[in-house]
């Protein structure tokens, strides 16, 4: 699987993975290469990733068509 | 036989007697409490119940019908203890008396108590809590949705632990009444549309209150609406302590609103962290790796073949080194004979040609060096070609300049893992063949288990 097709999840889990690779003593050093760069680019997009959402609070709502539409939820307005 | 119509008594037919026994019961026990055993219980269509209440000695017949029944928040079952109210009557059609129950309630414990343990035990009979059905909650939700009373403090809450976490989180929230005779539909729908909407998890979120006031979260509808919810579900009702059908059926279930928070994101800062650390784990174990690979090269580079030629290129160094000494050497002893040999011509020659004779010699002389120092760059020059030579023998050992001397690297497809012995290949399998002009692609027919004697003790 492509780093760009992995969620979140499983970038975590093939990181593990690495680093358990890795830690073994009998991997050739073109397997460590290997494994190494797959290791950097997927900690760097994972972080990329932690960054990348924007931050909304949203308020669910039917209009009148029957449409589902979501508009900033205002606390204050609410109470 | 007498005449019974002579006897001038009255005479009922079947039906006229049968309703008069049904008004006099009707009106003689017009309102009565029976508390008993429920036994031969028959629900028709679902619709109207019909069983028999009984005690050690005693039983009687009772039908609550649809409109009375329809509202029952428990269910009655054969074998539960319960207290009806209604009123005697009688089935005229088969001359039968029988209760007709308007109220009934369990004895010994609250309806409610007792409706919740019902509902609990079929939906688990029903495999609505099996651990095989519940969906892993994501660790970085694109999108959370939050079912709850947007007017309430617990949304607050769970906005607050959300912003303590992970700054950037999108959150759409849909509002509900979270009690109320409507609540339980409310939430049905509002699950219905995050999920068209589209959200990567759904949190049910209501503060903590009585057992009536959870009910919303203890209903059927909603427990099979969160069932068959396609999208992870966190239940999050009341206090710690309070536990709903809704917290049963979900994928995960929260102790309070604000634990929702914490368990639907994970902690960004956390997180950002053990990358790092993950990160720099990769890093120290791959420069460990090529430390032990180096100290195993300058191992290597002192054997055999390599040592033999540092010797050589020492031998060639020094000796390139002598021979410029020598040469240096040999051009001062030049000039300085011709110095002295001006000296002494001067002391012969008419003073009047000295200046002359120095001229001559001077250019003498630069030619001199001239020569010298071509005779010492060449001598470099084809020590360097010699070093480079040797050099490049050394060089012979790595892998590219092995294949330029007619030796092949092979590699599987589609996996590309080097194959070094037959064990590392299979019948049939494809391979890849390195040659120093380009790449065969061949296939692997046979496998003959021979070792290889000639020359290979030397190379390893």
């Amino acid at each position: 699987m492509k780093i760009e097709e992995m969620n979140f999840e499983e970038s975590i889990k093939k990181l593990e993975e690495i680093v358990k690779k890795l830690e073994d003593e009998n991997i050739s050093l073109e397997e460590s290469m290997k494994n190494f760069e797959m290791g950097i680019k997927l900690s760097s997009s994972c972080l990329k990733k932690l960054n990348e959402a924007e931050g909304k609070i949203e308020k669910l709502t039917r209009s009148e068509d029957g449409k589902l539409i979501a508009k900033e939820l205002d606390l204050e307005e609410e109470n | 036989m007498k005449d019974y119509r002579i006897l001038k008594t009255k005479v009922y037919t079947v039906s006229e007697l049968n309703q008069e026994i049904r008004k006099n019961l009707e009106s003689g026990y017009p309102d009565v409490w029976i508390e008993g055993e429920v036994s031969n219980f028959y629900f028709h269509e679902k619709k109207h119940m019909y069983f028999d209440l009984k005690d050690e000695s005693s039983k009687i017949k009772v039908v609550m019908f649809r409109h009375s029944n329809k509202d029952l928040l428990f269910e009655i079952e054969e074998g539960l203890h319960i207290l009806i109210n209604g009123y005697v009557s009688a089935y005229e059609k088969r001359g039968e008396y029988q209760v007709i129950a308007l109220r009934a309630r369990p004895v010994g414990r609250g309806a409610l108590i007792l409706a919740f343990e019902q509902l609990k035990a079929r939906l688990e009979k029903k495999g609505y809590f099996k651990h095989e059905h519940k969906k892993k909650i994501p660790v970085l939700p694109g999108r959370i949705g939050l079912v709850t009373s947007t007017g309430g403090s617990v949304i607050r809450d769970i906005i607050l632990v959300l912003k303590e976490r992970f700054d950037n989180f999108h959150l759409i929230a849909r509002n509900v009444n979270v009690q109320g005779a409507t609540s339980s539909d409310e939430v049905c729908d509002a699950i219905d549309d995050l999920c068209e909407y589209g959200v990567d998890v759904i949190i049910l979120a209501r503060g903590g209150g009585s057992l009536e006031d959870l009910w919303a979260f203890n209903t059927e509808k909603v427990a099979d609406k969160i069932y068959k919810c396609p999208i992870p579900l966190i239940s999050a009702i009341g206090h710690e302590t309070d536990y709903t059908i809704s917290d049963f059926v979900a994928d995960k279930r929260a102790a309070t609103p604000s634990v929702a928070g914490e368990v639907v994101i994970l902690n960004k800062k956390e997180m950002i962290n053990s990358l790092r650390i993950i990160n720099r784990r990769i890093r120290s174990l791959v420069q460990s790796r090529i430390n032990i690979y180096s100290k195993e090269a300058a191992f290597l580079i002192k054997r055999r073949i390599f040592l033999k030629s540092e010797t050589l290129l020492g031998r060639f160094i020094q000796n390139t080194g002598e021979l410029k000494i020598r040469l240096l050497g040999s051009k001062e002893k030049l000039i300085g004979a011709r110095k002295n040999k001006v000296v002494d011509l001067c002391k012969i020659v008419d003073r009047r040609n000295i200046i002359k004779r120095i001229y001559i010699n001077r250019i003498a002389l630069k030619t001199l060096d001239m020569k010298l120092f071509f005779v010492i760059k060449n001598y470099i020059s084809r020590n360097k070609n010699k070093l480079k030579n040797l050099l490049g023998k050394i060089g012979e050992r790595n892998p590219s300049a092995v294949i330029k001397r007619g030796f092949a690297l092979l590699y599987g497809i589609p996996g590309n893992e080097s194959i070094k012995g037959i064990k590392d290949a299979k019948i049939n399998q494809k391979i890849k063949v390195l040659l120093k002009d380009g790449i065969l692609k061949v296939k692997v027919f046979d496998k003959i288990n021979k070792k290889l004697e000639l020359g290979l003790k030397d190379e390893n």
